[in-house]
């Protein structure tokens, strides 16, 4: 699979992209050439030799803060997609197999979940469990939970009722084999997809919940909090929030790109065998 | 000598569908998917066409109706319907052709009903429109057409809906829809291919009523060379876009010249019932 | 011993007011080597029989034995280690559809075998050895269902069933998404095997598709067995109404078919 994606252009290039932006995750806040944190009486600066991208409206370096916040950032949104992988992929594609009461039950928990005031929820959380940013993470997982829920359901009911599953069952396949073999390359495209929109709303909703206390805490630099508070100066500094954005885009644009890709060779899964006197086939014959 | 006292027959008697070097063409790529068919068909006379999907057989029957799908055009030919050029038609006009004077049913009748409004309401609805009737009228005359079609109880049906009924009665309130407004020529493309065999013949008799009593002129369209020799009087057989076979039904199944032809007449009698039941002929 | 014992076959579907019998007491036995058609009309209970002997409804009476084994109480567990043996194996009507889109012809064809606990590499040496028998070439099997016409694809599924080499195979409709030229192929590779001493039953809804390579002919009517025999017999001489309304029915090239009259008749008498 992996190989596979690395064939095409796109998987290439949003490989590297994306390793980029681990990396900046990683190492990020040991590059930070100054201190995030500290404030100074040069508010509001452009851009010059000691303020690569210029200070914010405390004297802080925006460079160093971009830095800073790439791991908070990017740790958040893995977060988010992992938590909504756990509760909300899974149990979609096992509500197919593991009888009605499952179903309705977790059918339910995700309508709940659609109905739920996002931040009366994430106030009711933090109030439970207290403040910090796993928990922070943990509304926003479940928040966008039931989009997963329904995308993992969805695929692997059209599938669980196709044919060539019951050909399986038939020449005695169990409930792992069918999953394995037929049921997760179909439902990983479109979570592969969800995810990468995923990413993307990830960041936007971890900044707005710090922007209420939640999570990670206001001093310390996210992407999507640089985003909304240089959209506060946008009459000062109309360049600025291109910096975070530009960050944000490239990673939400690389995700889709990944999901594109391996949606692409999700459809020659399985073309591995025989590849020995495999030479591509051209495609035709299609109805 | 016998072709010489029968060629003024068919001269006499104005066809009510001619077909003439009708060519069709996708736009798209400039590929021809019909090359060339032609026929007459007379009131009161059955024409079949058998081929397989994609022979081009419904695309003909689509430009005889005026309704190809779109980028696809008649390249060449003509077509007349009860004398009329359908290529010089308005829309307004073929419109107006359609159901009053040629009228269709195809394979699957039920996608051709409204779900949610009962069936009977829906040829009344047809007979409104292409006859002007009012809605007492129309409902009388849509009671009638259901008991036309056999229908056993046509009050009863008339209140039904789509979902109610078998694949058979749909096919029959179809067919009722389709010679509301007494047409002359209907066409019948598999009509019955989705049907039971027992159901398939008892709508097969049912077009061949409708010709013997009102004189309707019938296209029949299959896939399946027997169900076309049941009611035929002259058979085309298609295959990619083209006649490979065209004569009078017992010439094609008796003196068959294309190798395709025999092909699926000998398909029938090694793995069809013909093999048991060769009663006549053979 | 017969390959399939099937007495006084009952299944029910639905619950309650919605019950409604799908199956009354069917009969049916299938002797090895030999070609049964099953003949039924819409609702006359054709595929339930099938889905019942392949163990994927639960019949609420009657009796199933398929290779000597009586699988009428069997669990999913006995299910499934009855299946992996590759005894009994199925081929659905549309071939588009019960192969895997995602998976080459190679990976559709080993999966039985794999199942069935052959290792990979002799599994596929015999997915190889397999193609010609069903008339398709090797350089197929890295290809995807999409990229093959439908006879190749009926073909491969044929291939799939037959390659764990069962005794018994239950086919539905299988030629009838098909064109003249495949139809007549497929029959053809049916016909061969019938040699090899795999027991075939034939299901349908038309008489005329399975009339040419039956043996024995066995007609489904609301849910019972009303006529077996030889297909000769039971085409040339029904005895049931049903079997006679079926016969009569069925287009033929010669105008065999019977009087309106005798049909009316007939359905009246079914009727009644």
């Amino acid at each position: 699979m992996v190989r596979r994606v690395l064939s095409l252009a796109s998987g290439r290039i949003s490989v590297v992209i994306l390793a980029a932006i681990a990396l900046l995750a990683i190492f990020g806040p040991l590059l930070a050439p100054q201190d995030p944190l500290a404030t100074s009486s040069d508010t509001l600066a452009g851009v010059s030799g000691s303020h690569w991208l210029g200070t914010d409206y405390l004297g802080r370096d925006v460079f160093s803060r971009l830095l800073d916040g790439s791991r908070a950032s990017v740790v958040g949104a893995l977060e988010v997609a992992l938590m909504a992988l756990v509760v909300g992929a899974i149990p979609g594609i096992l509500s197919v197999y593991l009888g009605r009461v499952f179903e309705w039950v977790t059918l339910r928990l995700a309508d709940t979940l659609i109905a739920l005031p996002f931040l009366l929820f994430a106030v009711a959380v933090t109030a439970l469990l207290g403040n910090g940013i796993t928990q922070a993470m943990f509304v926003t997982g479940a928040l966008v939970s039931p989009l997963f829920y329904r995308v993992a359901r969805a695929a692997t009911l059209a599938v669980a009722r196709s044919q060539y599953v019951e050909a399986a069952l038939i020449s005695g396949a169990s409930l792992g084999w069918v999953i394995r073999r037929h049921v997760w390359v179909k439902v990983l495209p479109p979570i592969a997809v969800a995810l990468a929109q995923t990413l993307g709303t990830g960041f936007i909703i971890v900044s707005s919940l710090s922007f209420l206390g939640i999570g990670v805490q206001p001093p310390a630099p996210t992407w999507g909090g640089l985003l909304a508070s240089d959209l506060g100066y946008l009459s000062y500094q109309p360049w600025a929030p291109f910096a975070p954005a530009l960050l944000i885009m490239a990673t939400v644009w690389a995700s889709n790109l990944l999901a594109d890709a391996i949606r692409d060779v999700s459809g020659e899964a399985g073309r591995a065998l025989f590849a020995d006197r495999k030479t591509r086939q051209p495609v035709g014959g299609a109805v | 000598m016998t072709a010489l006292t029968e060629i003024p027959v068919e001269t006499t008697v104005d066809p009510v569908l001619a077909v003439r070097d009708v060519r069709i063409r996708g736009q798209v790529d400039g590929r021809e998917i019909v090359k060339g068919v032609s026929f007459t068909l007379a009131p009161g006379k059955v024409v079949g066409i058998v081929g397989e999907s994609g022979s081009g057989k419904t695309m003909t029957c689509r430009a005889v109706l005026g309704i190809l799908p779109p980028r696809f055009e008649v390249a060449d030919g003509a077509i007349h319907v009860a004398g009329q050029d359908v290529s010089a038609l308005s829309q307004a006009e073929l419109t107006e052709l359609r159901g009053s004077t040629i009228s269709a049913v195809f394979q699957d009748p039920a996608s051709y009903l409204n779900p949610s409004i009962p069936v009977g309401k829906q040829v009344a609805e047809v007979v409104k429109v292409k006859k002007g009737f009012g809605r007492r009228a129309a409902r009388q005359r849509a009671l009638e057409l259901l008991a036309a079609v056999r229908l056993r109880d046509p009050e009863l049906v008339y209140g039904q809906y789509a979902h109610e009924l078998s694949g058979g009665m749909l096919q029959r309130v179809l067919i009722a829809a389709a010679i509301a407004a007494d047409p002359r020529v209907l066409i019948a493309d598999e009509a019955t291919t989705a049907l039971d065999v027992t159901v398939q013949a008892e709508i097969l008799d049912l077009l061949a009523d409708l010709r013997d009593d009102s004189g309707l002129a019938l296209v029949v369209v299959s896939h399946d060379l027997a169900v076309v020799a049941q009611l035929c009087d002259e058979v085309l057989v298609m295959r990619d876009g083209e006649v490979v076979e065209q004569g009078p039904t017992s010439r094609v199944l008796y003196q068959p010249e294309h190798e395709y032809t025999r092909l699926l007449i000998s398909e029938h009698e090694q793995y069809g019932l013909d093999r048991f039941l060769a009663r006549e002929g053979s | 011993m017969s390959v399939l014992e099937v007495t006084g076959l009952d299944v029910h579907y639905g619950l309650r007011r919605h019950r409604r019998q799908a199956l009354a007491g069917a009969s049916l036995t299938v002797e090895p080597g030999e070609i049964v058609g099953l003949i039924g009309e819409t609702g006359s209970g054709k595929s339930t029989f099938a889905r019942a002997v392949l163990g994927l409804v639960r019949p609420s009476a009657g009796r199933i034995v398929v290779d000597g084994e009586d699988v009428s109480g069997h669990r999913d567990r006995q299910w499934r280690a009855l299946r992996r043996r590759g005894v009994l194996q199925y081929v659905f009507q549309d071939p588009l559809r019960s192969l895997d889109p995602d998976l080459t012809i190679a990976d559709s064809l080993l999966e039985p075998l794999l199942l069935k606990g052959i290792p990979r590499v002799e599994a596929v040496e015999r997915a190889r050895g397999y193609l010609p028998r069903v008339r398709l070439d090797e350089e197929l099997l890295p290809r995807l269902p999409g990229e093959l016409s439908g006879g190749q694809r009926q073909r491969v599924a044929v291939a799939r069933a037959l390659i764990t080499e069962p005794k018994l195979v239950i086919l539905d409709e299988p030629v009838s998404a098909l064109d003249a030229a495949n139809r007549v192929q497929v029959l053809e590779i049916l016909k061969d095997l019938r040699d090899t001493g795999i027991a075939l039953v034939f299901i349908s809804h038309d008489l005329g598709s399975v009339a040419g390579i039956a043996d024995r002919v066995a007609v489904l009517y609301q849910g019972s067995v009303v006529e077996v025999g030889p297909a000769r017999d039971v085409i040339a001489a029904p005895e049931h109404p049903y079997t006679k309304l079926l016969v009569g029915s069925a287009p033929t090239l010669r105008m065999a078919a019977a009087g309106r009259a005798e049909r009316e008749a007939l359905r009246a008498l079914l009727n009644a």
